[in-house]
């Protein structure tokens, strides 16, 4: 795998937290536009990292902007904001103004919309879906939430078309009022029977269900081009051309998780590209274990060293024979500026170009 | 006060920080120092791939309270199963209960309603540390609760959730629990909030993001920073090296260097109770455990 050709239009920096994802995104993405192609680093982390590394403000969040890096393509990086994202596809299905107005002024979408967690997955969704059918960049380096939402979001699309098969939609799109306000009795509530008025109303209050009512009324005709979308989104994902870059941090207590993440990328169809095991420490000479000067520091690293070498055998035992693993040595300065970042992502490039490392035959399987 | 003992008055600790930071142990070690002072505390944790049990070398919790000392217990919470338990004590009827659970509207309801998770996750630890009606029988099984929070971000959707819901659901017992739930988290007598970071240039900017969000959303400042896995101080070296022990040396130095100037920055800007800890050779476990309690007690003075 390189980023030289236009190969791989897609991919998904994943992997847990605080393994340095965004700054290889960010590296990825320079090299990318490096070799000429135009390409755009999107991140849906709500702690907004990318801001700091690409020198890109808040004004990202509303759309994509161009990062002066003197490359040849295009290089642009957006942050994702769920709420924006979210207005904007009211505003652009809403059937008409006063609709799209009757949603965005909901009390229950104002509250909801954009503040809770969940909401950021759906929405990265749409927002992918915006960017691949505009089709302006020729990659697009997407860096992901932590692990446990990372799984989130691939599950995005076909969560919300399972929402779209349930029949929970049809009975949100009941009209389930009359005109006074009070629960139509033609509203039929199933086995709950007719109790289940002053259960709801003992529940949550019956102004909320005539909001929530409301709010599924207005939104009803935007659902059907979700399901379209989400779709779209799911063989996307799934296209061989989208590629997975895993990213872990070594040490062997990073190991099952990650074998974990490959394995259901794997299961669910998804195509995983290299695993890349960032910042490991080099290993200490045994002189410099016993060296008298350096006190108990010198124990601390030569432990730190075997602790991520002992991680890298591990992942060589575990993976697949064929599965290409990238080492990336802890770097004494944290690649912060567009430099360090090239440099970065230069190394990488290397090592996905040449994999002198990658598992040897004799390797087992998953 | 020692900042310890000051802790250990609350019945919530939520320990929180961006991802990769050692928060899962950091908050092991200050429950199992509440404990020495007497608190009965229950560690919690939130991520469904547990990994705090390994804290103490003890079994996976499954989702039951696995005691590890008589003052001391772990629990892994997955908020769908509290939110069951509630159907469950709403219902009654277990017949309907079960077609409720089994119905995908209730599916997607759960996975998909904002806010729902959380404010389970906050009212099963309020539960457990609230006393009901009065006398002996009053007491509640625990003290304290510290839960190992999610990654920033999440972490503050946990806790601005109550007041997020409680404006939306103004009535009936969700509304009413919102309300509850949500001067509970406000209230610095009750609940405190743990930050833990690296002192590295992009976890230190988060942890002052952080910081901030948690003034908007939740109208709080967390009580304590926790600074984590700090390289030791670099020694004057003298002898000869080779090339890679060169390089391992330089990095030594640099991540030390950046440890240094980032404490300092950090320290310039919140001007609370902190600790700031050694890295230590120990992978998670009781070894590592043992290194990081003493070094919270040994600095009690720096955090007072």
């Amino acid at each position: 795998m390189n980023f030289r050709g236009d190969d791989h239009p897609l991919v998904l920096v994943v992997g847990s937290g605080g393994v340095g994802k965004t700054t290889l995104a960010a590296s990825l993405g320079l090299m990318s536009a490096r070799y000429g192609n135009d390409t755009l680093v999107m991140t849906f982390d709500p702690s907004l990292r990318l801001k700091d590394t690409l020198g890109v403000g808040e004004h990202a969040r509303d759309r994509e902007v161009r990062v002066s890096a003197g490359t040849s393509g295009v290089l642009a990086a957006s942050l994702l904001d769920a709420k924006q994202t979210f207005d904007r596809l009211v505003r652009r299905h809403a059937p008409d103004e006063q609709a799209a107005h009757r949603i965005l002024t909901n009390r229950f979408y104002e509250h909801l919309a954009g503040n809770l967690g969940g909401i950021l997955e759906y929405m990265a969704v749409e927002r992918l879906f915006e960017v691949a059918a505009e089709g302006r960049y020729d990659r697009v380096v997407l860096d992901t939430p932590p692990t446990r939402q990372a799984l989130d979001f691939l599950d995005a699309p076909s969560r919300i078309m399972g929402f779209l098969d349930s029949g929970a939609l049809k009975v949100a799109l009941r009209q389930w009022f009359d005109e006074k306000g009070r629960l139509k009795p033609t509203a039929h509530l199933g086995v709950l029977g007719r109790g289940v008025e002053s259960f709801l109303d003992r529940m949550v209050g019956m102004d909320l269900l005539r909001e929530m009512a409301e709010f599924f009324q207005a939104f009803g005709p935007l659902f059907a081009g979700f399901r379209e979308r989400a779709e779209r989104v799911q063989a996307l994902l799934r296209s061989p051309e989208t590629t997975f870059v895993l990213v872990t941090g070594p040490g062997e207590e990073r190991v099952p998780e990650t074998m974990f993440f490959a394995r259901h990328l794997k299961e669910r169809g998804y195509h995983l590209g290299p695993l890349v095991v960032n910042m490991v420490h080099p290993r200490a000479s045994t002189e410099l274990m016993v060296r008298p000067d350096l006190g108990a520091g010198a124990r601390l690293l030569s432990w730190l060293g075997e602790r991520d070498h002992r991680g890298l055998a591990a992942f060589y035992r575990l993976l697949e024979p064929r599965q290409l693993l990238v080492d990336v040595p802890l770097l004494a300065r944290e690649p912060t500026d567009l430099p360090s970042l090239e440099a970065l992502g230069q190394l990488l490039s290397d090592k996905l170009e040449a994999p002198a490392e990658s598992v040897p035959a004799t390797g087992g399987r998953l | 006060m020692a900042i310890l003992e000051a802790l250990a008055s609350r019945q919530l600790l939520v320990v929180t920080g961006k991802g990769g930071v050692g928060k899962t142990v950091v908050a092991a070690a200050l429950g199992s120092l509440l404990a020495d002072l007497g608190r009965r505390v229950l560690l919690v944790e939130l991520d469904p791939r547990e990994n705090l049990h390994q804290v103490f070398d003890v079994p996976p919790s499954g989702g039951e309270v696995v005691r590890i000392t008589p003052r001391l217990s772990l629990q892994n919470l997955q908020p769908r199963y509290v939110i069951e338990d509630l159907v469950r004590q709403h219902l009654h009827v277990e017949l309907i209960t079960r077609r409720v659970m089994a119905s995908p509207i209730f599916e997607h309801f759960v996975e998909g309603a904002p806010g729902l998770k959380e404010l389970a996750i906050l009212s099963e630890a309020e539960r457990v540390v609230k006393a009901k009606g009065r006398g002996r029988s009053a007491h509640a099984p625990f003290d304290v609760v510290v839960l190992d929070a999610p990654a920033t971000g999440h972490g503050v959707s946990l806790l601005a959730a109550p007041h997020l819901v409680a404006e939306v659901i103004e009535r009936g017992p969700i509304g009413a629990e919102a309300h509850e739930l949500s001067a509970f988290v406000a209230d610095p007598r009750r609940t405190g909030i743990v930050v833990v970071t690296l002192a590295e240039e992009m976890p230190a900017q988060e942890t002052l993001e952080l910081r901030e969000a948690l003034e908007e959303q939740v109208g709080r400042t967390p009580e304590l920073l926790v600074i984590n896995a700090l390289y030791p101080p670099f020694p004057d070296v003298e002898a000869e090296t080779s090339a890679t022990d060169a390089f391992l040396l330089d990095l030594w130095r640099t991540r030390r260097e950046v440890n240094e100037r980032e404490v300092r920055h950090l320290g310039n800007a919140w001007h609370g109770p902190r600790f700031e800890l050694r890295m230590l050779p120990a992978d998670r476990g009781p070894r590592l455990l043992a290194g990081l309690r003493q070094q919270l007690l040994d600095q009690q003075g720096l955090a007072a």
